[in-house]
């Protein structure tokens, strides 16, 4: 297959994935029980006419193919809409907490990706010394740990006890310049560790575990018995190989980060999308709910895309297949 | 270990430095201090953000806290129980007839913009909510009123038939008419829409920044007609995690935290310089009956039309239970179906007419009106029907302790052989339900008004299919209602309140549970002055009105013990550690490399 048709390939893919989750994003929330005008009724003191005359307004009285329709062309015209329950913009509601989100979410998965594949490459290549057995318990106990527990245990002990770091928040108040910056540091400093220390394992267990399963390819004896020295046998040979199942992964997570960390947002109060995504699905706020549902989608299906294209050049022999 | 890895590693060790160096202890000491040097900052931990900053889309906790603060009513909820005190009306005077009320305005009113606050506003505010029915506010104007305003300190409120309402006082914002009047005439979903920073207000603060998730700030407004406030700013904060918000309080990160969780409040009931206020809330936990009439797929049990065993269920609940295991003693036990926050309207149930927990008293009205357990199974059998009394109840998982509630009503019920099936559900499915009439009893919230008429209304028959939560009716019931909404003599009203209520507990149409307490805890070392309200166990920060923001002031002297900033060679220390720990693997690499070549 030439360089073009499995480009175009993949690009179609991902077009035909993307219209398949804007369609159940739409027809997933729509078919959930619950009416979301009617979940204002008692805080709002919406009477059955107001339900009507709201449902009217929103045109959620309108049948569901037109609705789709309509959400269609808007989606597709950049016009995300008005949440139902705060009236604001979707837009301006989701642009707040990007930074939050990509600052937390995004620095923790390259801080972990980073720290968890250097782990993996070292332990697997010194299979069984001491920092191999380490650092395989170490990954095993904090990739299993829940965020939650882990997050709140820091919190105790770093805010709580020594008092070393803020509860919870992005900022302190409203502050400018290098005064924000530094506040905003010091209130990312647990969460941020919360969400490394919860992603390093996983990393770290993929890549020693490829490094380990490398390292007995024939082509790993070929270069020994030839007497290559071991440095750049691991180099050339071992840690290219073995880093193709972590890479995939990597641009996985890198994906994930604009689905936010519910958990660890909730538990430091941090204004991320994860959170904006579960108070959206407890109001049935349908504009929110399909609007970070679909650009979470959107940004996995782009880092797959991104994946494959740059896995087909890294391995050619995924792109001749 | 490469050379770019152990490049990449330094930078690591040089961000890690300067982030724990410049972050930990400057902000840290920054956000410990009660104020800033030339203002006075008063800062509040919230569970709820704000959903709107717009007055006539108000619905969670928080919009209501700023909706209060920067508007008034014409006339405010007093600080004593809740009744109408001056606010920009000094007072309203009544007709004979009661059918024309006029107020009278202070002088020199004045919006935040300098524009004068005139009855024009109050005229065009009270129009905007009738034309365009506003859901929140249009009840409180029965009578077809007509507005007039003679001058611009005197608002005429004329009605068709006699009309207590604006004392009530209707819990109305007052609007600038040069800001809303563009939107006079639009769809409820546009209105709904309007929001927009740097309001015009008439309140002692105005909203300058929301950023959502993350809390918003109030600052002065120095065009407001009363006394000037110490406090400069407040700034709301909010947190996900109670017990966040509960660390923060102790590490003084914050002066207040509102709205605490029953289960955390004794982690900080014996804190040093920690004060906590049980407040009397303005919502009750209630299992409702259903009577069925919703709809024609509505069929509760049948049994549950039978006063006996309405009474015997009531008698069967162990309200005090309850208190203490679900709200772990933060909430009294309920009685009747007006909350006692609104404590002149309220009536504690004589004890001679309480229904009082007593199983074997409400075992003893089962097995004497033919209740009986024919076929031993546990559960008995209505004996007009057959069926067992078994009831379908859905509870709010998203009201605090309804579920929980629900769980040891379960165990009381099997005590007197009614079976219950407990359904947890979110407030969108309770909707449903609610909707449907498709239970038997269901427990959620109620919240009313201060004023009682609202709330005796919603119990009333014609509310059938639309309030009302099981479609209970009874005429005397409805007759009280009546008598007292076209009472004007307070006094004489609040007779026949009392005995409305009296007569609802009696029929048992549901069962008051529980009154929950709102819970806040405040720092008595940073800031003093609070003012409860409504009375002693009000709310300390504005819910019914803003008279606690204009008193609150810093203690004197206020210590910084409690601070939480941490020394520099603290911080240093731990910076030289981490730089230390990862020159070591960067060398420890180096070396192995070496050893392999």
């Amino acid at each position: 297959m030439g360089s073009r048709r499995y480009l175009l390939s993949k690009v179609l893919q991902a077009v035909v994935t993307l219209w398949f989750v804007l369609t159940f994003n739409f027809v997933l929330f729509h078919t959930l029980p619950g009416d979301p005008v009617a979940t204002l009724a008692r805080s709002e003191k919406l009477a059955p006419e107001d339900i009507e005359r709201l449902q009217h307004e929103l045109g959620l009285d309108r049948p569901l193919p037109l609705q789709y329709l309509i959400y269609l062309r808007e989606t597709l015209t950049g016009n995300l809409g008005r949440s139902l329950s705060t009236t604001e913009e979707v837009k301006d509601m989701i642009g707040v907490r990007v930074l939050p989100t990509v600052l937390l979410v995004g620095l923790g998965t390259l801080i972990a990706t980073y720290f968890g594949i250097l782990i993996g490459i070292h332990g697997g290549w010194n299979r069984g010394s001491r920092f191999d057995t380490s650092s395989q318990y170490s990954s095993l106990i904090l990739y299993s740990m829940p965020e939650g527990w882990l997050g709140m245990l820091l919190l105790l002990v770093f805010s709580g006890w020594l008092h070393w770091f803020p509860a919870g928040g992005y900022t302190s108040a409203e502050l400018t310049g290098v005064a924000r910056f530094v506040d905003v540091l010091d209130h990312l400093f647990l969460p941020l560790l919360t969400l490394t220390l919860g992603y390093i394992g996983g990393y770290a267990i993929v890549m020693r575990a490829a490094m380990i399963d490398t390292t007995h390819e024939d082509f790993v004896k070929t270069a020994r018995s030839k007497g290559v020295p071991e440095r750049l046998i691991r180099k050339r040979h071992v840690v290219p190989n073995a880093f193709l199942p972590a890479f995939t992964l990597i641009f996985l997570s890198f994906g994930y980060v604009l689905g936010g960390a519910i958990v660890i947002e909730s538990v430091y109060s941090w204004p991320g999308l994860g959170r904006l995504t579960y108070d959206a699905i407890n109001t049935l706020d349908y504009p929110v709910i399909q609007a970070v549902f679909l650009i979470a989608s959107a940004a996995v299906i782009l880092a797959n895309f991104a994946a494959d294209l740059t896995y087909g050049y890294l391995d050619p022999r995924i792109k001749n297949a | 270990m490469s050379t770019q890895h152990r490049r990449a590693l330094g930078v690591a060790a040089s961000i890690a430095v300067a982030w724990l160096a410049l972050a930990g202890p400057s902000a840290y000491a920054q956000s410990a201090q009660p104020s800033s040097a030339d203002q006075v900052v008063l800062r509040v931990g919230v569970s709820a953000d704000l959903t709107t900053d717009n007055v006539f889309a108000v619905s969670a906790g928080s919009d209501y806290t700023v909706a209060t603060t920067e508007y008034d009513m014409l006339q405010k909820f007093s600080v004593a129980d809740a009744t109408a005190a001056p606010s920009l009306a000094t007072g309203c005077d009544h007709s004979a007839d009661y059918t024309t009320w006029t107020c009278t305005l202070r002088d020199g009113l004045l919006w935040s913009d300098g524009t004068p606050l005139t009855s024009e506003d109050v005229a065009f505010s009270y129009r905007f909510v009738i034309d365009n029915k506003i859901p929140q506010y249009k009840s409180y104007f029965p009578g077809n009123p007509v507005f007039t305003t003679p001058n611009p300190t005197t608002f005429v409120w004329t009605a068709d038939e006699p009309t207590f309402a604006p004392t009530m006082p209707p819990w109305v914002y007052i609007v600038p008419e040069h800001v809303w009047s563009q939107y006079d005439g639009q769809s409820l979903k546009d209105i709904r829409a309007v929001s927009g920073m740097n309001p015009v207000v008439s309140g002692p603060f105005m909203l300058t920044n929301w950023t959502h998730g993350q809390g918003f700030t109030m600052v002065r407004n120095p065009s407001f007609w009363g006394p000037a406030p110490t406090v400069d700013q407040v700034d709301y904060r909010v947190y996900t995690n109670q017990e966040a918000m509960i660390q923060a309080l102790k590490n003084g990160e914050i002066d207040i935290a509102d709205g605490l969780t029953p289960s955390l409040i004794n982690s900080v009931a014996n804190t040093p310089n920690v004060t906590v206020q049980k407040v009397v809330s303005d919502w009750w936990l209630n299992l409702a009956f259903n009577f069925g009439g919703q709809n024609a797929d509505a069929h509760p049990l049948p049994a549950l039309h039978d006063l006996t065993v309405r009474k015997a269920i009531e008698m069967a609940i162990d309200k005090n239970a309850i208190v203490s295991k679900v709200y772990e003693g933060a909430a009294t036990a309920g009685d009747t179906i007006v909350r006692p926050a609104s404590a002149y309207w309220h009536l504690d149930i004589p004890a001679d007419q309480e229904l009082p927990y007593d199983p074997a008293a409400a075992n003893k009205l089962l097995e004497d009106a033919g209740y009986r357990d024919t076929n031993d199974d546990g559960v008995r059998e209505d004996p007009a029907t057959g069926d067992a009394l078994e009831l379908q109840m859905p509870a709010s998982s998203d009201t605090t302790g309804a579920v929980d509630a629900g769980q040891l009503i379960v165990g009381f019920l099997k005590e007197i052989g009614i079976k219950v099936d407990l359904l947890p559900a979110t407030d969108t499915k309770m909707n449903d339900y609610w909707g449907s009439g498709n239970f038997d009893a269901y427990i959620w919230y109620w919240s009313g008004d201060p004023d009682p008429n609202y709330q005796l209304f919603v119990f009333t028959s014609e509310q059938c299919g639309s309030w009302s939560d099981g479609c209970w009716k009874d005429p005397h019931f409805d007759q009280l209602y009546e008598q007292q909404r076209s009472m004007m003599d307070q006094t004489q009203r609040q007779k026949i309140v009392l005995e409305a209520q009296q007569y609802e507990y009696g029929q048992v149409p549901g069962v008051v549970l529980a009154y929950p307490n709102w819970l806040e805890a405040y720092r008595n070392d940073r800031f003093t002055g609070w003012i409860p309200s409504p009375g002693p166990q009000g709310y300390l920060l504005a819910t019914y009105n803003y008279d606690t923001l204009l008193a609150v002031k810093p203690v004197a002297g206020a210590s910084t013990s409690g601070s939480t900033s941490v020394p520099g060679w603290i911080w240093l220390v731990a910076g030289v550690a981490i730089a230390g720990v990862i020159v070591l693997v960067v060398r420890h690499g180096r070396r192995t490399e070496l050893d392999e070549a």
